[in-house]
């Protein structure tokens, strides 16, 4: 029997609790196999046997479990202009949430203002009238903080607890508690209570403000395979019945004959069948040296072509191209991350039992050994525990802390792009960097210039570089710099012939000038053994050797090789000091890889992966328990990218890689790494000590709530108590946060 | 200046395009095909009696 496994759209989940939730829904409808469920795509992939189970009954699943399941835009395909309806539906969720907060601030400003008579005692008699304050608070209890309650619903279901449950069970005993001394003024004004409409309204507002600031900083997962997708271009020169026609790349099918000039993009995969090129193919390999291309070699779609014209069959379209597989890969990678459970649930989850235990305690107490009216007393103090128990600034410890942080970051040139990428970073215990472009520079230098006996180095550079001038390879690019640098005069070379693969055949004027690989000189009857030796442990140690002769006679060997940034080797030892062990993740062979690692003092090297294994190898990383940190800067880095539990781009990398990762260095500076990991860290502390400060002073007024104080001096929790509690813990939780501002990276 | 074995075209020894080394003497070609023809069968072409040598460098 076949399984059927389809990708949908998940709608209403704000939370890590809430994946389990859906998860466990699917897996609940009978014959479905496996269900995953993203919280940042908003996606779920279920599998399941189409003759027990079916799409509508998935639905309706979820839908009981208080979530929306709907089908997903379908798979975004290169050359395709039609996508982004999510992207659309997060910016209207993230408008929802900014009207909710705008009138909660709105609402709660004269609420606060009426309730506080002893703070503000100008304010109106008008509105010190608790029915004016009943109507005030009343959209803010029930539109602004609609969510809340809608997340204590479900956790009651689920017998869980999570932030929103406390923020409900306190605003609503706050409100409800409000209410009954609104209409009964007399029966709890006798016993000293007063109404908690600010206590309420204002823990909603913050609180709905800080997930107001979350999920700003949520929703731009798309824009990864949106860049993907723009990198085939639209429109295709295809060979038809011997015309050359404009298609649209979409409709190029499997035998097309295209041709591809100069400069252009190639829209799709195939073989070249007629002319030649170069091609560089940096963004699928990373490797930055282009390849060579004649009749019979595979050309991939989005890679560019350079200065020769070809024509190439498609063999592989739409759906089934490289890039294609790699929007895939990264679909796939961003559905399968693991969602962490906040802080801030967290802490929630173990407090909200305990309070809900005090107060019933508190209920009990009083109705038994209270005094009368026993049960008014009773309801009054089990309220005030539940009120006092959820501290508004819960909801602004993790919020205020980010947004300083990453502040702070982007000053230091490191941008971070999610809240949970800046919790999680702090826990990372592998860092796994890519090596061309991230390590290393990503492009050759001249590294050794080794002359024959009697030749001076300075003349063989010159020979080399007049031979190169004008080259757009990168070899080239690279000799000629080094001697510009040296200021060296070029001789005067003309006749310049290209041998694709080989290298230049030109005429100086001492005599014919040969540069290029040992296949090139050998073929013109020039003998190199005597260099090859020194050829052979240059090539040993991962480097590209081109041999030189002039006339005949061999000058010697130049050297390039892709070198490491100098910040590297200090990066990896501040990253081994702080308990991180780092891998290198690269698609060379295994001599390059190990002559860069050796250099960076990397022991563990993962070479000769292929592009589309790369984020394998992190999905296998994080199977042995390991929680991972991609560094890298290519397209073919991107899946990897979204698979780790943070990725790290350089600044100078594609933007493909930018976007599929959570955080971008600026300026590609390796330091940024350490940097962004102690920010984090000190970002985590912050967030905990926040916590202790949001908490603090409300479970210290826990006892006072209950009653405890009571029997020696007569005091009951009063809204001037929860009031100073309230600005308290907000004004401790925000300068705390502030601290921040001042952190700097460590100068390794 | 020496002649192309292969093709006998007169070329410039430093300024040829290949060039060959057979019982002790250096040949000069005017193309690396000539060469690689050279290469093959030396003595075909050396047999044919009218090429010309051209001396040690």
């Amino acid at each position: 029997m076949d399984k059927e496994k389809r990708t949908f759209a998940v709608r209403g989940m704000h939370c890590a609790a809430c994946v389990g939730k859906v998860e466990r829904a699917l897996r609940g409808v009978p014959g479905v196999g496996a269900a995953s469920v993203n919280l940042a795509t908003e996606r779920a992939t279920v599998e399941w046997d189409p003759a027990r189970a079916d799409a509508p009954a998935l639905a309706s699943a979820v839908a009981a479990a208080g979530y929306e399941l709907a089908e997903a835009s379908a798979p975004a395909t290169p050359g395709d202009a039609t996508q982004d309806r999510e992207q659309i539906a997060r910016a209207e969720e993230q408008g929802r949430l900014r009207r909710r907060v705008l009138v909660g601030i709105a609402l709660s400003i004269p609420i606060v203002l009426g309730s506080m008579t002893e703070v503000f005692p100008w304010a109106p008699a008008w509105l010190r009238d608790p029915w004016t304050l009943l109507l005030l608070a009343t959209p803010v209890q029930f539109w602004v903080g609609a969510d809340f309650h809608r997340g204590f619903l479900h956790d009651v279901r689920y017998r869980s607890a999570s932030m929103s449950t406390l923020v409900s069970l306190g605003t609503n005993a706050a409100y409800f508690f409000s209410l009954a001394v609104t209409l009964w003024p007399h029966v709890f004004m006798d016993l000293g209570a007063m109404p908690y409409y600010e206590t309420a309204a204002v823990v909603i507002t913050l609180v709905a403000l800080g997930r107001w600031l979350e999920a700003r900083a949520r929703g731009r997962t798309s824009e990864a395979i949106r860049r993907l997708v723009s990198l085939a271009p639209r429109t295709t020169r295809a060979l038809r019945n011997g015309v050359e026609v404009d298609v649209p790349t979409s409709e190029v099918v499997v035998g097309d004959l295209v041709r591809i000039r100069p400069g252009e993009r190639v829209p799709v995969d195939g073989e070249v069948v007629e002319g030649a090129s170069t091609i560089d193919e940096s963004m699928l390999t990373g490797e930055s040296l282009p390849v060579e291309k004649a009749p019979g070699a595979s050309v991939f779609g989005g890679t560019v072509n350079r200065t020769g014209s070809f024509v190439f069959r498609a063999t592989r379209v739409g759906g089934e191209t490289t890039l294609a597989r790699i929007v895939k890969l990264v679909e796939e990678a961003q559905g399968s991350r693991a969602p962490i459970q906040r802080l801030a649930d967290q802490v929630a989850a173990v407090f909200v039992p305990v309070v809900l235990a005090i107060a019933a305690a508190t209920l009990v107490g009083w109705w038994l050994l209270g005094p009368s009216p026993s049960i008014l007393y009773a309801l009054t103090n089990a309220v005030a525990v539940l009120v006092i128990a959820c501290p508004c600034a819960m909801g602004l410890a993790t919020p205020t802390a980010i947004m300083v942080a990453t502040g702070r970051g982007a000053e230091v040139g490191v941008l971070v792009k999610s809240a949970t990428a800046l919790e999680t970073l702090a826990n990372v215990d592998t860092v796994v960097f890519d090596k061309t472009g991230t390590l290393t520079v990503g492009r050759p230098t001249v590294t050794d210039v080794i002359a024959a006996p009697g030749v001076a180095e300075e003349d063989l550079l010159a020979f080399a570089a007049a031979a190169e001038q004008g080259s757009e390879h990168p070899i080239g690019e690279a000799i000629v710099a080094r001697a510009k640098e040296r200021g060296l005069a070029l001789p005067p070379v003309t006749e310049f012939v290209t041998v694709p693969g080989q290298g230049i055949d030109a005429l100086a004027p001492e005599g014919r000038l040969l540069l290029g690989n040992r296949a090139l000189i050998e073929a013109r009857g020039v003998d190199v053994s005597a260099l090859a030796p020194r050829a052979e442990a240059l090539a040993q140690a991962g480097k590209t050797v081109v041999y030189l002769a002039v006339a005949f006679r061999p000058l010697g060997l130049v050297a390039v090789a892709d070198t490491l940034k100098p910040e590297a080797r200090a990066v990896v030892g501040a990253l081994r000091q702080r308990g991180i062990e780092v891998t290198m993740l690269t698609g060379d062979d295994r001599r390059t890889a190990a002559a860069i690692a050796r250099e960076a003092d990397i022991d563990r090297v993962l070479a000769e992966i292929l592009p589309q294994d790369k984020a394998r190898e992190i999905a296998r990383l994080r199977e042995h328990g390991r929680r991972v940190a991609m560094v890298g800067d290519g397209i073919n880095d991107a899946p990897a990218l979204a698979q780790a539990d943070v990725g790290i781009a350089m600044g100078s990398g594609t933007d493909v890689a930018i976007e599929a990762a959570d955080v971008t260095l600026m300026r590609g500076d390796l330091r940024g790494v350490v940097a962004a990991v102690d920010l984090s860290r000190r970002t985590i502390r912050i967030v905990k000590e926040n916590l202790g400060w949001a908490f603090g002073y409300n479970v210290v007024l826990i006892p006072v709530a209950a009653g405890l104080l009571y029997p020696f001096w007569g005091v009951l929790l009063s809204p001037i108590l929860a009031g100073a509690a309230m600005a308290f813990s907000s004004v401790s939780v925000v300068t705390n946060s502030l601290r921040l501002k001042r952190w700097r990276p460590s100068s390794q | 200046m020496a002649t192309d074995p292969v093709c006998k075209m007169t070329v410039e020894p430093t300024k040829a395009a290949a060039q060959s080394a057979y019982k002790g003497q250096t040949y000069y070609f005017c193309a690396v095909g000539c060469k690689q023809k050279f290469d093959r069968e030396p003595e075909k072409y050396l047999a044919g009696g009218s090429s010309r040598m051209s001396g040690p460098r």
